[in-house]
């Protein structure tokens, strides 16, 4: 760090008070739901009786009030809708899955990820088969899976590990292809195996890319529950979604959505969280140079 | 221990163009010498020093280390990377102590070894930080300290202050004078600044580009041991203008 950018960083010029707003912490909360807030007022004034665009969709109220059953509803002997007291359980098994299909797919594509990124003959065996199924999407698996594993649960995850590996694998290698020749030569210099390079050099550099990996392919991870619950599995997120709409339930539909929304987001925010922590040394080089 | 020897060793580099980068070069360094190869950037100084590091394979000839030849890399071959190269995930201290981990070694035999060359190369109150919060003089002094630790049997140093700015580099000069003079194991240092060469080394071995090869050697017969102020005296500017006139007259 030079005193130049010290100088810079602390002689900003004076910031007017919008710009103020906008760095604050609260500040930004505030100004992160301007948008989602409109919306919801909108939406809400645009509807008559609880119900917009001719009946097609409840207002927002609607929706809350019917997540409400959804969670905390306790159903009684002569309850016949699912909709009640089962939120949990939905978010159960979607997210269970995620976590488990997003498991097996960073079990394997790590490890895969670093012998292609480190081995040319590694590289030249797996790496085509990888760029020839990738562009296969995961929704053209469903058949497969459905024909292998049945409507079980195990269909549902072995789509999320196809849909998480190739985002996984490819930034892997990637990570794994670009470390420093020198970081290398100095390791191998010190005395490393090729199994110390791998382990104590090669992964740490590739670390980034893999993070990289990591979340992307925990996106198209809830993608692929969503999808496969609508179609190979009676139970979670996606079933619910597809099941309340057959019903005419949009409020259910529109909460599960939100649902979806929210622990999408919330995952993603746990491996942030986690990327922040191993990724320390990380962010000090950022930030000096 | 520590001898360095090059029968007709030649390089060339592969690809689309290919590139001599050592033609049938022969060199030696004695036990405990200290030798600096010296020579305008794309002579060939890297290769040489990578050969000896077995970094690189050769195309031609032979290459030994202690009379068996060098096949691969390894910790009695300490190498110095002109810009320190240290893994930016670990602090300074699991920098140094990396190679004997790795290799196993007893920690009770290498920790205070560790904290003596930290303490020598005046890092001692720096083991927890990491690479990117020292400056670039500290961060070779890192680098320095993790090869050393090893205990090698010789020193390859590529540069290893080219990136630093001047005051920082006499202060690196002063250091490694200090530790060679009293470890007095063999080193093979690349440089290009004649200054540096006269003040460091034994012998000065000149190379010149296309093909690379060492055209000229010039003992260096200042008094030992040496120190910065040597750089100012009658004797360091003989060898100076020696050595200039050498190199303009390489050019023709
Ligand atoms: N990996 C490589 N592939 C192709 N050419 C190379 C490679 N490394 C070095 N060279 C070429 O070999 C010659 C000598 O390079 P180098 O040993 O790095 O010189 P120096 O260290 O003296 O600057 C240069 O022409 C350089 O371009
Ligand atoms: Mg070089």
């Amino acid at each position: 760090m030079t005193d130049a950018t010290i100088g810079s960083r602390t002689r900003r010029p004076e910031v007017s008070i919008l710009g103020q707003i906008v760095r604050s912490r609260l500040g930004k909360a505030i100004l992160a739901l301007l948008l989602p807030l409109g919306v919801l007022v909108l939406w809400q004034a645009s509807g008559t009786n609880g119900a917009v665009a001719g009946g097609a969709l409840p207002t927002p109220d609607r929706v809350w009030k019917a997540w409400l059953v959804w969670a905390f509803g306790k159903p009684g002997p002569m309850t016949l809708s699912p909709y009640v007291g089962s939120w949990a359980d939905a978010i159960y098994f979607s997210a269970g899955r995620v976590a488990k299909g997003f498991g097996l797919a960073v079990l394997v594509g790590v490890p895969l990820g670093i012998m292609i990124g480190w081995s040319r003959l590694a590289a030249s065996v797996v790496d085509p088969t990888i760029q020839w199924l990738r562009p296969v999407p995961i929704t053209a698996w469903l058949p497969i899976s459905i024909a292998i594993f049945g409507i079980s649960d195990f269909g549902a995850v072995f789509l999320i590990t196809i849909g998480a590996f190739y985002p996984i694998v490819i930034n892997t290698t990637q990570g794994a292809r670009d470390v420093d020749k020198n970081w290398i030569r100095a390791a191998l210099m010190m005395g490393a195996s090729q199994w110390d390079v791998l382990r104590r050099v090669v992964l740490p550099a590739a670390l980034p890319s893999i993070f990289t990996g990591l979340r992307i392919g925990l996106g198209i991870g809830w993608t692929a529950v969503i999808v496969s619950e609508m179609v190979a599995v009676k139970s979670g997120l996606g079933y619910v979604l597809w099941d309340a709409y057959y019903v005419g339930r949009m409020d259910i539909v529109i909460a599960d959505m939100v649902s979806i929304g929210l622990f999408g987001f919330l995952s993603d925010w746990a491996i942030v969280r986690l990327e922040h922590w191993v990724l320390k040394w990380r962010r000090l080089q950022n930030f000096n140079q | 221990m520590g001898t360095i020897s090059l029968r007709s060793v030649s390089k060339v580099y592969g690809g689309a163009r290919e590139v001599v980068a050592l033609d049938q070069v022969d060199f030696d360094v004695a036990e405990g010498e200290f030798v600096a190869l010296l020579g305008p950037s794309g002579c060939g100084k890297s290769t040489l020093l990578n050969l000896v590091a077995g970094f690189e394979t050769l195309t031609d000839g032979t290459l030994t280390f202690d009379n068996a030849p060098v096949t691969r890399p390894g910790p009695d071959r300490g190498v110095v990377f002109q810009e320190a190269s240290l893994l930016p995930w670990l602090s300074v201290w699991e920098n140094v102590v990396f190679g004997p981990k790795v290799q196993k070694l007893a920690r009770s035999d290498y920790e205070p070894r560790a904290r003596e060359i930290l303490r020598v190369v005046g890092l001692e109150a720096f083991h927890e930080a990491l690479p990117v919060q020292l400056s670039g003089g500290m961060r070779q002094r890192v680098g320095i300290a993790r090869a050393l630790v090893m205990e090698p049997r010789a020193l390859l140093m590529d540069e290893p202050f080219g990136a630093l700015d001047a005051q920082t580099r006499l202060s690196m000069q002063a250091l490694l004078l200090d530790v060679w003079q009293t470890l007095k194991t063999t080193v093979l240092f690349v440089t290009h600044d004649i200054d540096e060469a006269i003040l460091l080394a034994d012998r000065i071995c000149v190379m010149t580009a296309r093909p690379g090869r060492i055209t000229r050697t010039i003992p260096i017969t200042l008094n030992r041991p040496r120190s910065i102020d040597d750089l100012t005296s009658a004797e360091f500017n003989r060898f100076k203008a020696m050595i200039m006139a050498e190199m303009r007259g390489g050019h023709h």
